[in-house]
């Protein structure tokens, strides 16, 4: 049908003919997102490849080894227990705010839906405002209370856990709450008139409804969680509580060595394998549902 | 909220706090019974303490014999480390040779967990909050008096450090610590200036004021300056010839403060510890450098560029800034035994030597003379003046901890300086 | 229909008890530390290590910390205040060209992608799973003296380039902002823009309007509530960003009020006034947010 509308041309256009042409194929634009891409890319790829440089430069190639994985018995990222311990202290980290994050938080985002009144509104005002202050604000005021109080909020994992649960917590309500407005009362209201007790709706309705949003939310979290900075810094107590972000900060103001590369590497390894295994689940869980099966449709969610 | 309303003297009153919510207050009810402890030794004792003993700075014009800790007690003699146990230890990064870590490790089967600080206050505020539980903490002269007067530091026995002998007799009962009942050095360096003659023309020791080079315009935007407070005020003061770099008068002040400015604005100066990297890869020409990273520096040239550029100027009379670190057992670990063991290790030559070849700072036992250092080649003859003797320790002049008002006031001026202009 | 009404009352109690663990926690976690940062902002330091005090009873709160730092932004001796100017423009002219970037990448992806989508999305999204240090890093070997863009420089006859990237360049803490947060832009314009309908675009294209008026009239005006949560999304973290600034330019001459609150939370004596920055940065925030909040419930209002 578009085929029809194109304006009659020759088989050799002008160059201003093609500029004017409004259905030309977007050629500049596609450009410009390669160009994009590769800037993007590039760095890390960079980056990745001198993890297996042979010498101890990080800007000159030296020849190919993986000395800095597990060969170096002092420096490799095998044997430096420092930096090992950053790589599973990060995926614990993830995996631990996250399992905390999004069940409290799709809670909440249900429960302050519905629920009316002064307290809910106040909560709101808080997921609100967690949501927009930056993240230094989170990190120095529980850096406060660790230090000046003797709670169970100590320096070090629990710290950290704490400090993210928070400042992540508002991610989840949003996402779900969008969600929520949506897709509405109806089927709940459905499902209720067809004789589903209210549980029951929420539980068989409402939450399969919810699952991109739900899953969108839980790899959002912990794409930020093992990203993050500010927050487990000022709450990390001694080097077993530093994480991967943490540890590349300190090293590369000092001397760092293509182990950091090694393990920043590792570290992307192992979270696109968890975003495989996310998206793998996300399939498996809206196996025959219709149209929220492909990528677009997941981001679409956040 | 019904629980022990008499000691709550310091959260009830106005209606605001009243107003807030039940859950607050569980929390307020949670958090009390400690609050109130924390509460009763900040405002009641912690002040007491304070009334009672000024602050003590030791000085070489006034060395202090430390009262050994009724608190802190020092561990019994003749006891092993723990197989299998965890020693902790809080240092600089690149500060001490991994080597040395694994081979102490392997020797005692204890595990080692080192963490590091990017500066001397952030490492105060760490172990003051005390739960992290460091066992070995590195700090210099300028701090000691405050650790040990906050009762952070436990005293050393000597049953477990025979090695001592190795030190310098100077620094084996020095001013700051008679009877070395807290600490044992560790590393021993100067202040100076480095520089790549490939990029730097000027003779900078031929100078009548050599400090006068890093005002330079010509090389602006291409130098660096230490990372720490400190180290910059001495060199304002030095270049002043003001021998005095612990002068507490407010006229140093204001002036040490003009000039950080002025170096700030013309020289646009790059402020960082990692000389010892950025100078070989030619990020800058000239930097204020501390010896132990000049004698670092041609590790980590490229190979095609020969280590005959490199130099390292410190005052030939000897009157420049000279400091030691310090190694300290802290009251708060909890492996006090392989922490002696561990300090014991570091006073033996040969793991001494291997240490001083990762970091390039020299430690102070008898065995390291200059001539054996460059007959060695550990040092090349380009950068000997970065190495030093005993009687650079006399001679030099050391940061000293300052009184607590001219402190605030110098962290000040270094805040403004940090803030950019 | 008494009976859906009744089971719809007795679900209730429901709604409340799924919320109220959230609520809790952002109550003691998040809403009571800003009464313990007051604590210490107007409190006092211990005599020896000059450690942080908190005075809990307002009554006994002494100003004097966040006088100290208010008097430094407004006051005779303002120092403080270059450095918050410059957190505005660096973080303005970074959101901006982050916008500038990401819009045409977001566009293309929404629009024109066809069966390429998931694989440029995929593409899109990679950047979030790679660690924001490990990206920063990477420029930083790139950037130094002897690092890949000044070989790249001065290939064949191009002359020499020794640029000092990494000594205290403004545009280089500026590119380091855009490269770290655009991929946080991508995400949220590309979903704002998924959702435009495109027969509108084609229907304006129909009826004879050009491509710059297409999309000032009809493509902007429909994006811009994508366009503001994405810039919101990057905007706010970057306020509080002091990595970037640390990593890429090792001079004060940079430094941006995520740096006067790093410097000064772990110094002994000055972490009152890392409590004062916060403060502000607290007040700042809420204006905007504000704002935003009462526009989307314009929005809504519209809408429904």
């Amino acid at each position: 049908m578009l085929d029809a509308l194109r304006l009659p041309q020759g088989p050799r256009m002008s160059v201003r003919g093609w500029w004017r042409d409004p259905w030309r194929k977007p050629r500049v634009l596609l450009l410009f997102t390669l160009l994009y891409l590769v800037w993007s890319l590039l760095p890390v790829l960079v980056a990745a490849l001198f993890s297996f440089n042979a010498g101890r430069s990080r800007v000159t190639w030296q020849g190919f080894s993986m000395r800095w994985y597990y060969g170096d018995p002092l420096r490799s990222v095998w044997h430096d227990a420092s930096l090992h311990t950053a790589l599973t202290h990060t995926l614990w980290l993830g995996v631990v705010a996250t399992a905390l994050v999004v069940p409290l938080g799709v809670a909440m985002a249900l429960g302050l839906d519905r629920w009316r009144g002064r307290i809910p509104a106040g909560a709101n005002l808080a997921v609100l405002v967690s949501f927009v202050l930056p993240e230094i604000l989170v990190a120095v005021s529980l850096l406060f209370v660790a230090t000046v109080l003797t709670t169970p909020l100590d320096l070090g994992t629990t710290g950290q856990v704490i400090g993210l649960v928070t400042f992540q917590l508002s991610y989840p309500v949003v996402i779900v709450r969008a969600r929520l407005l949506t897709i509405g009362k109806d089927y709940e209201e459905a499902a209720v008139d067809l004789g589903a007790s209210p549980l029951g709706a929420v539980r068989r309705v409402l939450m399969r409804m919810l699952l991109p949003a739900i899953f969108a939310s839980a790899v959002l979290v912990f794409a930020d969680v093992i990203d993050d900075f500010i927050i487990v810094r000022y709450l990390s107590g001694d080097s077993s509580t530093e994480p991967v972000s943490v540890k590349v900060y300190n090293t590369a103001r000092a001397a760092p060595t293509p182990a950091l590369n090694a393990l920043t590497t590792l570290l992307l390894v192992a979270s696109l394998l968890a975003v495989v295994l996310g998206f793998v689940a996300y399939r498996w869980f809206t196996r025959g549902e219709k149209g929220v099966r492909t990528l677009d449709a997941f981001a679409a969610e956040t | 909220m019904a629980a022990e309303p008499e000691r709550r003297p310091a959260l009830s009153g106005p209606s605001r706090l009243a107003r807030r919510s039940v859950l607050k207050g569980a929390l307020a009810g949670l958090a009390l019974p400690t609050l109130d402890s924390i509460l009763a030794a900040c405002g009641g004792d912690g002040g007491a303490k304070a009334n009672v003993a000024a602050e003590k700075i030791p000085a070489p014009d006034n060395p202090i014999r430390w009262a050994v800790s009724k608190a802190n007690p020092p561990i019994d003699s003749g006891l092993t480390p723990k197989r299998g146990s965890t020693l902790r230890i809080y240092n600089y990064a690149d500060y001490v040779s991994p080597q040395v870590l694994k081979d102490f490790e392997k020797k005692y089967g204890v595990d080692i967990r080192l963490s590091t600080f990017n500066d001397a206050d952030e490492a105060l505020t760490k172990i003051a909050s005390k739960n992290l539980k460091f066992d070995l903490y590195f700090p210099s002269y300028d701090s000691l008096g405050r650790l040990i007067q906050s009762e952070l530091v436990r005293p050393l026995n000597h049953d477990y450090l025979p090695n001592a002998s190795n030190l310098w007799p100077s620094l084996r009962d020095p001013w700051y610590d008679l009877g070395a009942r807290y600490t044992v050095p560790y590393t021993i360096y100067s202040t100076g200036i480095g520089w790549r003659t490939d990029q730097v023309s000027t003779d900078i020791p031929g100078l009548d004021n050599p400090y006068d080079v890093l005002w330079d315009r010509q090389y602006a935007g291409d130098m660096a300056i230490l990372d720490d407070w400190h180290t910059a005020i001495a060199m304002v003061l030095l270049r002043n010839g003001e021998l005095n770099i612990n002068s507490t008068d407010p006229k140093d002040i204001a002036l040490v403060r003009e000039q950080l400015l002025d170096l700030r604005t013309t020289m646009k100066p790059r402020v960082t510890i990692s000389m010892y990297t950025e100078l070989p890869a030619g990020q800058y020409g000239l930097c204020q450098m501390w010896s132990g990273d000049a004698i670092n520096l041609p590790y980590y040239l490229p190979k095609k560029t020969s280590s005959d550029i490199l130099r390292f100027w410190f005052p030939p009379d000897g009157k420049g800034e000279v400091d030691n670190d310090l190694v300290v057992c802290l009251a708060q670990g909890e492996n006090p035994v392989a922490a002696h063991f561990f300090v014991n290790e570091l006073l033996d030559p040969d793991v001494a030597g291997r240490n001083f070849g990762f970091t390039g700072y020299q430690p102070p036992l008898n065995q390291f003379t200059p001539d054996r250092l460059v007959a060695d080649g550990y040092v090349p003859e380009n950068l000997a003046t970065a190495i030093l003797e005993p009687r650079d320790f006399e001679r030099g002049i050391p940061l000293l901890q300052l009184p607590a008002s001219a402190d605030a006031a110098y962290h000040q001026v270094w805040q403004e300086f940090k803030s950019g202009g | 229909m008494a009976e859906p009404r009744a089971s719809r009352a007795g679900a209730r109690w429901l709604w409340p008890l799924l919320a109220l663990p959230g609520t809790v926690w952002l109550a003691v976690l998040f809403v009571a530390p800003l009464y313990v940062v007051l604590a210490i902002l107007f409190g006092t330091v211990d005599p020896i290590l000059r450690q942080p005090v908190p005075v809990w009873n307002p009554l006994d709160w002494d100003l004097s910390q966040f006088r100290y730092v208010w008097q430094h932004i407004v006051g005779e001796n303002p120092f403080f205040r270059p450095a918050l100017l410059r957190t505005v423009v660096y973080v303005g002219v970074a959101s901006l060209l982050c916008l500038l970037v990401a819009y045409p990448v977001a566009y293309y992806t929404a629009r024109f992608a066809g069966r390429w989508k998931g694989v440029l999305l995929a593409a899109l999204i990679a950047p979030f799973w790679i660690s924001y240090m490990m990206r920063m890093l990477a420029w930083v070997n790139l950037l130094q003296a002897d690092g890949l863009v000044n070989k790249a420089l001065s290939v064949g006859w191009l002359p020499d380039v020794h640029r000092a990237w990494l000594n205290g360049q403004p545009t280089t803490v500026v590119l380091g902002l855009v490269y770290g947060y655009v991929p946080y832009m991508i995400l949220p314009l590309f979903a704002g823009l998924d959702r435009t309908p495109t027969a509108v675009l084609e229907a304006a294209r129909d009826l004879g309007a050009n491509r710059w008026e297409t999309f000032r009239r009809v493509t902007w005006p429909m994006s811009r509530a994508a366009v503001v949560v994405s810039l919101l999304v990057t905007t706010l973290p970057m306020l509080g960003d002091y990595f970037t600034n640390d990593l890429l330019s090792g001079s004060p001459a940079t430094s941006m009020v995520g740096n006067l609150i790093n410097n000064s939370v772990l110094t002994p004596g000055q972490t009152g006034q890392a409590g004062a920055f916060v403060v502000l940065i607290l007040i700042v925030s809420i204006v905007p947010m504000v704002a935003y909040v009462r526009s989307t419930r314009a929005g809504s209002e519209v809408q429904s």
